[in-house]
């Protein structure tokens, strides 16, 4: 998901903020897992089905549903044509992602079909989707997807029994953000470091798809020697010269030039995606060693996920 | 050589340090070996970028733990990897033997809105503004900031001025801005706070070329005063 093959250009990665509830609604469909998916922001979207539809939806802080009915997550539904989605606020979190089977019909453009706002390219004409778009699923679709559509195909709302578990306790989790020491968190004097790890940050609400924000103890640093910009990725946190954190998100810049106190393990990007202004997190300290165990556990839960669906409707 | 230094960026990226100045040699150092690595890339290999004085390499995670043998450590294998493909550089002029690219440049008071400002403040008159930002040769030390943006080293210290105390909310793409010992040219419209001094015709990023950017870390450009009609001629070309 997201493009890294023109970082060298400045393009960023983008994508969604949760891949990995992105990943689900994709793989619950029998999808690719680089299909596009639609990114719903807190609630509010209203879509209508102009044909029969299979649906998968999975994230956090809203639900869909059909006349009423809450529309389980992660699992295929099939919806009747002439009816009305509606997403509804319900829990924590904010971002929810819709996939169809199939995957949407955007344009690949530099090896991604992933919006970039700012620059105005890639999913919709470079934009965010407007009341009156109509979205219409590719027409190639993977046996597996043709099997769950024959298999859920009827005259009202259905999904199976199974669904694909989250891995992510959201509320949980962001209590114990996982991250990494980076590269400059030397230059930060020993009473920023261990608070860095042990106080509440709250997120602002000046956070969008760049970068989230946090409030919290200021981070000092042992000397301002400015230091020359290098690369950055969704999951480093940067602290700005007033000695605010600020972690990177899908559509932050390339480069950066502020000291990196902490990389994000990446099972935890997801994590920070889900993350609304006036959330409480706390960041613990692991090693790359266990990141990338964290990271392969993940991998292995999402590959054993689509293997299992492959198996039940293909064989 | 160059020190060469490997860090573990995320779980899928290390950066390579060479050194912490900027230089043109660096700049040299670090284009050759990009391009090396470029024609000789590693199997799960995604992308290299370039910045002042570190290369940062992306790859698949999956795929580098699939390498034999297993149990080596992912950032092992690309630092091995590296480390090895750095000893075999032998050429690290490729950039210097190459012409630098000409960018034309209107810089008529239509296009070069805060060009009567900077030569306000540094004193110099306009025309010799432009004589002596199109004398010189800039070198892209990386492309950052946003998509296509180049960072350019070698600007003309006479023309040191600072930021416009309040930022443009829609700088045009295309505008040559200057700022610091900074030049650099807007790919977009976007928000920005360097003093504009002209426009190029060129489309610095467009995302139907297969090199979005149309430069690249490590290329050599020169400014070339246009007239209008020249520039509406590049426009509609």
């Amino acid at each position: 998901m997201g493009r890294r093959q023109h970082l060298a250009d400045a393009v960023p990665v983008s994508g969604a903020m949760d891949t990995v509830s992105a990943r689900i609604a994709n793989i619950t469909l029998g999808n690719d897992s680089n299909c596009a998916v639609v990114e719903l922001t807190y609630s509010g979207a209203v879509f209508f089905a102009e044909t029969n539809l299979m649906i998968s939806y999975a994230g956090e802080g809203s639900v869909l549903t059909v006349n009423g009915e809450t529309l389980p997550k992660n699992k295929p539904v099939f919806i009747p044509e002439g009816n009305y989605i509606e997403q509804k606020p319900s829990g924590t979190g904010c971002r929810v992602y819709l996939a169809i089977a199939g995957g949407w019909d955007v344009p690949v453009v530099l090896g991604s079909r992933s919006t970039y706002l700012p620059a105005a390219f890639g999913g919709r004409e470079g934009r965010s989707l407007q009341g009156g778009d109509t979205l219409e699923s590719l027409n190639e679709r993977s046996v597996i997807t043709d099997k769950i559509f024959a298999a859920l195909q009827s005259s009202s709302v259905k999904y199976p029994s199974w669904q694909v578990s989250s891995l992510n306790d959201y509320r949980k989790r962001s209590k114990d953000i996982r991250v990494v020491p980076g590269r400059e968190s030397n230059r930060f004097n020993g009473e920023s470091l261990s608070g860095f790890f042990t106080e509440a940050y709250t997120v602002s609400v000046d956070s969008n798809r760049m970068g989230i924000n946090l409030i919290g103890m200021v981070l000092n640093r042992l000397n301002n020697t400015e230091m020359l910009s290098t690369a950055v990725t969704p999951g480093t946190i940067q602290v700005t010269n007033s000695g605010t954190a600020v972690i990177l998100m899908a559509d932050c810049q390339t480069t950066g030039g502020y000291p990196r106190i902490a990389q994000l393990a990446s099972v935890d990007l997801a994590i920070c995606g889900q993350l609304v202004p006036g959330d409480k997190i706390y960041f613990s300290q692991i090693t790359w060693i266990e990141a990338e165990k964290l990271y392969m556990h993940q991998e292995e839960h999402l590959y054993k996920a689509a293997l299992a669906i492959k198996h039940k409707y293909l064989y | 050589m160059d020190s060469f230094n490997i860090y573990q960026l995320n779980e899928n990226a290390v950066t390579i340090e060479f050194g912490k100045v900027i230089s043109e040699d660096r700049l040299q150092t670090i284009t050759a070996f990009n391009h090396k690595l470029q024609q000789h890339p590693f199997p799960g290999f995604v992308a290299s970028v370039p910045a002042y004085c570190t290369l940062t390499v992306h790859f698949d995670y999956l795929q580098v733990s699939r390498w034999v043998p297993q149990k080596v450590k992912c950032f092992e294998k690309v630092n091995n990897y590296l480390t090895e493909l750095y000893g075999t550089l032998t050429n690290v002029n490729i950039s210097y033997n190459k012409p630098a690219i000409e960018i034309p440049v209107c810089y008529n008071a239509e296009f070069g809105t805060d060009i009567d400002t900077v030569s306000q403040i540094t004193g110099i008159p306009v025309d010799e503004v432009i004589k002596i930002h199109t004398s010189k040769i800039y070198m892209v030390h990386m492309i950052g900031f946003i998509p296509g943006f180049a960072y350019l080293g070698g600007m003309d210290k006479r023309l040191n001025v600072p930021r416009k105390a309040k930022v443009n909310t829609a700088v045009p793409a295309g505008a040559v801005g200057i700022a610091g010992e900074q030049t650099g040219i807007y790919p977009f419209k976007t928000p920005g706070g360097w003093q504009i001094i002209g426009c190029t015709p060129i489309e610095m990023f467009d995302i139907n070329r297969a090199q979005s950017s149309y430069l690249k870390a490590g290329d050599r450009i020169k400014f070339k005063s246009v007239i209008k009609q020249e520039f509406e001629q590049y426009s509609r070309q």
